[in-house]
């Protein structure tokens, strides 16, 4: 029987991972694009999966509090000019965390790709 | 309570957007309502940008389901961070080492100490939990035994493969049935069936061993019966098709009840012969005990043996027909070819088929045919006991709630020392389910015994009855019954449990008053409304059952059946040709009338109500024939003197017949009312003739009219039906029946001189079997058992509800006088009679009642309107019945407050003052 997890190890990065599908797709927006709103993250997460993928609010929003929960995202205070902005928009950025664990996915995704193509199932890009 | 909208909304489709978003949790909603509808605004501002009108309307289609999918489970994720809120909360007040241990097994210690917790309470308080646990029993047990009845007749697929591809074959009237050329014209031309099968029905005399002569009943099957059921033999197998050919050898196929009576259940009874009316015959298969088709009645199978090329006429329909349609063909386009081939035969045929009435197909599927006609019944049945459950649910809810008002103080000091109020409702909830499955338990239990009563007194005319039973589907069924029952009886209380403020309780001196308490009691009267509505719903569909059964049985039969013994006898065919068995009844009925006791005797071939009739064709008052389709129908009986006077018909016009009547007299005949009315409209059939449809039959007079009988029971208009006398039916009824009933009227007791007559019919013919001894009071009770059954389970569960009503009124008054004590003690310190002090709260159940009526009463105009196939000769709204209801529903609830009120009047108003 495995150990239980030590506070160190639920506090590591990998210990997340494999993350949901979708909470990588919003963590990994909000690390490229910094902080947004809702509507926002949706629109990036459309924008990248080429539509395939349309949040709803709900969805949207369970989410961001799971993900609020595990301290991966935080809401922020800082906003964009006050023209733009509502006072009712909630943004959200990455914590220190999320970062880790959105690199630390997305090493493992690498990892995965690599495998795959050295099985020959995926021609290998070249390096940009 | 701060509201999460802080700006108006903008439009109609932001307004319902934002009341939908009540469906989230409040702590979710206060979150992210804001930033949700802020979302919504722009997904329907850039929808706007495609059209202003329809665009905007096709995102509701993916907002709602978003809805449907997040916003429960957004309610338990908000139960779930509560908890984990909670466990942070209790570790961090642990020690480290003691939190470490714990942290994983925190779920399940937490739900062991509720569970304990909740044991502790069912025990500590025996009455408390045993009335809970009483009224649950009764309440899942009556339901989980009507269900399991529900199960086993409409729910369980039938015994035979793929029985979605059977149906039955009838005719619409006048045809009926199906003839035998019509049976061989669907046999070769039909498409759509991959096999069809023609059953008649008949009985034969089963001799042989040391055994008692027995009266059997036999179908009589074509060629593929068995294949297109499908269900294997016990022992042996099937006819083979050379064996429905005529001239084959005679081979017969035993039920499994008739194998087990009389073989003993041995299976080296194949290949031998077992004798039948006088031949012997092969035993090749024996079926299995489920298979009962086309009766559970049957005794054993034979074949048909129809002789394709000499068909006996086309308007002789007496063939029941089943098939198998071939895959992929459906039920209508069935009927559609099987009525095109109808039509054929109206053109070819216009001698036999009624003019301006062409033969239709009535078909049925296999299920509807067999248990079509109890549903209306068990669906009625599962409502009410259904009905019963709820309140007993409310019942349970209200106790809870009183004991939870009692308990305020302790759970104030849970919460003051740390319980979140989700802690405290799951508590509550789990004590509520903890009484729910002890309550379900012990209501299998119930019903497990339950079943077995209701089985054994339910009249053999209920289809599948045998495969009704608790099984794992009817367990699983009462598992999720008992969990939903304490969710539903446990909510309220759970959600009430919880003390908004503990410091305010606390403060509380106890005694009625606070928010809280107010609250609750209102909840409580809601409650007790609610179950007098039902309990007013379940009376008036109880109530019109009543009736109808009243309106039933007070339909004039015709005849006296009380004080009449009848049998049916059944001479070996072979022995007594001709009117030899006339003879020998004459013998028996002269023995019998010698019997003390006995009044008078006769012989009918087929006993009204149970027997049935077919009617044959006929030509009055000597027309020559113009065609069969042409010609009058009737009913014929062969009786011999004395009948009429022993069943108590009456006689309306002419005589009736006498011995004089006998084979070389005149032939005569009576009719019945109905008959001379459409046959001889306007005036008196005496004298007219009547002959069947029949070359060598002779012409018969009318020589007397006779009140029409119910021949098919008390719904059943009678037929047009004749007479002839026993000793001329040879000639003027087609035959001399050799199975006669007797009807035997007595002074006393019917069934005291069975054995006298069984004495008399061994010494006369040793050979004839007796069969379906009975008293026609029996007789007539049989024809509307089903009936009667479910009107008295039906009124069962409304007393039931009634009581549970009655109960429940008088928990809330009785409580309410506890709480009122100084309130009341003032009163009557201040001078009020005791006598206003009790129309005071006697008065409050009243008005509870009156509410709880007139909304009952709304329900039950919806309710019995659709159970209006059941009721007859009363409406959905009978003022009648909805006038007893009130009056049963107002009786108990005066009486349910008068017990409470009265203990109020006695109060000792210093000692109550003081108490205070």
């Amino acid at each position: 029987m495995p150990a239980s997890p030590t506070r160190a190890d639920r506090d590591a990065p990998e210990s997340r991972t494999p993350l949901r599908s979708i909470d990588f797709l919003i963590l990994l927006m909000l690390a490229r694009s910094g902080d947004r709103h809702g509507y926002g993250i949706m629109q990036d997460v459309a924008e990248h999966t080429s539509g395939s993928i349309e949040l709803e609010a709900g969805s949207l929003y369970r989410t961001i509090r799971r993900l609020q929960d595990d301290r991966l995202l935080e809401e922020s205070n800082r906003r964009p000019a006050a023209d733009a902005d509502d006072e009712r928009r909630r943004y959200y950025r990455l914590t220190p965390f999320g970062k880790r664990v959105v690199a630390a996915e997305a090493a493992r995704l690498r990892r995965l790709v690599r495998i795959a193509e050295s099985a020959r199932i995926l021609a290998p890009e070249p390096a940009r | 309570m701060t509201e999460f909208v802080r700006t108006k909304p903008r439009g109609m489709h932001e307004r319902v957007y934002r009341a939908l978003l009540r469906l989230y949790p409040s702590d979710f909603r206060q979150e992210f309502g804001d930033a949700m509808t802020e979302f919504f605004h722009d997904r329907l501002t850039r929808a706007r940008a495609a059209h202003p009108i329809v665009a905007p309307l096709l995102l509701w289609p993916h907002v709602l389901l978003d809805f449907a999918r997040n916003a429960l489970p957004a309610r338990f994720d908000s139960l779930f961070r509560a908890v984990r809120r909670l466990r942070k909360k209790v570790a961090a007040a642990r020690t480290p080492t003691i939190r470490d241990s714990r942290r994983k097994d925190w779920m399940l210690t937490t739900v062991l100490q509720d569970m304990r917790y909740a044991a502790r309470g069912l025990t500590s308080k025996p009455a408390f939990s045993a009335i809970v646990l009483a009224t649950l029993t009764l309440g899942i047990g009556a339901t989980v035994a009507i269900f399991s009845v529900v199960n086993g007749i409409l729910l369980r697929p039938l015994p035979y493969s793929e029985p979605r591809r059977l149906m039955l074959i009838e005719h619409m009237d006048p045809y009926g049935t199906v003839s035998e050329p019509e049976f061989a014209d669907y046999r070769s031309q039909a498409r759509s069936l991959e096999k069809i099968a023609a059953i008649a029905y008949s009985s034969a005399n089963l001799t042989g061993g040391d055994e008692e002569p027995e009266r059997v009943r036999a179908a009589r099957v074509s060629d593929g019966f068995f294949q297109i059921l499908g269900v294997p033999t016990q022992v042996g197998r099937y006819f083979t098709t050379d064996e429905d050919k005529p001239g084959a050898a005679t081979v017969i196929i035993l039920s499994y009840g008739l194998w087990q009576r009389r073989y003993a259940a041995d299976s080296s009874i194949i290949g031998k012969d077992v004798v039948i009316n006088g031949t012997p015959r092969t035993v090749v298969g024996v079926m299995p005990s489920r298979f009962d088709y086309p009766s559970s009645s049957i005794d054993m199978w034979v074949p048909l043996r129809l002789n394709y090329d000499s068909l006996w006429t086309r308007n002789n329909h007496y063939l029941t027909v089943i098939a198998r349609r071939a895959p992929n063909v459906t039920f209508a386009s069935s009927i559609a070819e099987l009525n095109a081939i109808g039509r054929n035969w109206t053109r070819e045929y216009p001698d036999t088929y009624f003019p301006g009435k062409p033969l239709q197909v009535k078909a049925a599927e296999f299920e509807d045919a067999l248990v079509g006609k109890s549903k209306p019944y068990l669906f009625a049945l599962l409502g009410a006991v259904a009905f019963v459950l709820l309140i007993a649910c409310v019942n349970v809810a209200n106790l809870l709630l009183a004991r939870g008002e009692g308990r305020r103080k302790e759970l104030a000091v849970r919460t003051a020392l740390g319980a979140s109020r989700v802690r405290i409702a799951r508590q509550v909830l789990t004590e509520s389910a903890l009484y729910a499955l002890v309550g379900g338990t012990l209501g299998v239990l119930l019903a497990w015994q339950g079943v077995r009563f209701l089985v054994a007194m339910a009249p053999s005319t209920i289809p599948r009855l045998a495969d009704v039973s608790v099984d794992l589907p009817v367990l699983l069924f009462s598992l999720v019954l008992s969990l939903g029952t304490g969710f539903l009886f446990g909510l309220v209380p759970a959600l009430k449990a919880a003390p908004d403020s503990s410091s305010e309780t606390l403060k509380e001196s106890g005694k009625a008053g606070g928010q809280q308490g107010r609250g609750i009691t209102r909840l409580r009267r809601v409650l007790v409304v609610a179950e007098i509505a039902l309990a007013t719903i379940t009376l008036s569909a109880a109530g019109l059952m009543l009736r109808s059964f009243a309106n039933v049985q007070s339909v004039d039969l015709g005849f006296r059946p009380e004080n009449i013994l009848t049998m049916r006898v059944s001479l070996p065919a072979r022995q007594y040709p001709g009117d030899r068995a006339v003879q020998l009844y004459q013998s028996v009925l002269d023995r019998v009338r010698g019997i003390a006791g006995v009044r008078s005797a006769a012989t009918v071939g087929e006993l009204p109500v149970r027997d049935g009739w077919s009617s044959w064709s006929i030509l009055i008052d000597g027309a020559p024939m113009a065609s069969v389709a042409a010609s009058p129908a009737a009913m014929p009986m062969q009786v011999s003197p004395g009948f009429f006077e022993t069943m108590g018909i009456q006689l309306a016009r002419g005589r009736v017949f006498t011995d004089a009547d006998r084979n070389g007299a005149p032939n005569v005949v009576i009719v019945n009312e109905t008959m001379e009315k459409k046959l001889w409209p306007g005036k008196s059939a005496i004298g007219g003739t009547v002959k069947m449809l029949n070359p060598t039959s002779p012409w018969a007079t009318v020589v007397g009219v006779v009140k029409d009988v119910r021949e098919g029971g008390f719904l059943v208009e009678p037929p047009p039906a004749m007479y002839f006398p026993h000793a001329q039916s040879g000639l003027s009824a087609y035959y001399w029946p050799t199975d006669m009933n007797l009807v035997i009227r007595t002074q006393g007791d019917p069934l005291s001189i069975v054995s006298a007559v069984r004495r008399i019919i061994r010494e006369l013919e040793p050979a004839a079997p007796l069969a379906r001894i009975q008293t026609m009071d029996d007789v007539v009770a049989a024809s509307v058992s089903s009936r009667l059954f479910s009107t008295q389970l039906l009124a069962g569960f409304a007393v039931l509800a009634l009581l549970l009503a009655g109960i429940g009124i008088y928990g809330v008054i009785s409580y309410g006088v506890t709480q009122r004590r100084f309130e009341i003690g003032l009163r009557i310190a201040l001078g009020a009679q005791r006598g206003g002090v009790l129309r005071l709260i006697v008065g409050e159940g009243v008005r509870l009642a009156a509410v709880g009526l007139a909304i009952g009463i709304a329900g039950a105009f919806a309710v019995t309107r659709s159970m209006r196939a059941l009721f007859v000769g009363v409406g959905s709204g009978d003022p009648r019945t909805l006038l007893a209801v009130i009056v049963a529903i107002g009786i108990v609830a005066m009486l349910a407050s008068w017990l409470p009120a009265r203990r109020a009047t006695v109060v000792d108003p210093i000692g109550a003052m003081r108490a205070e």
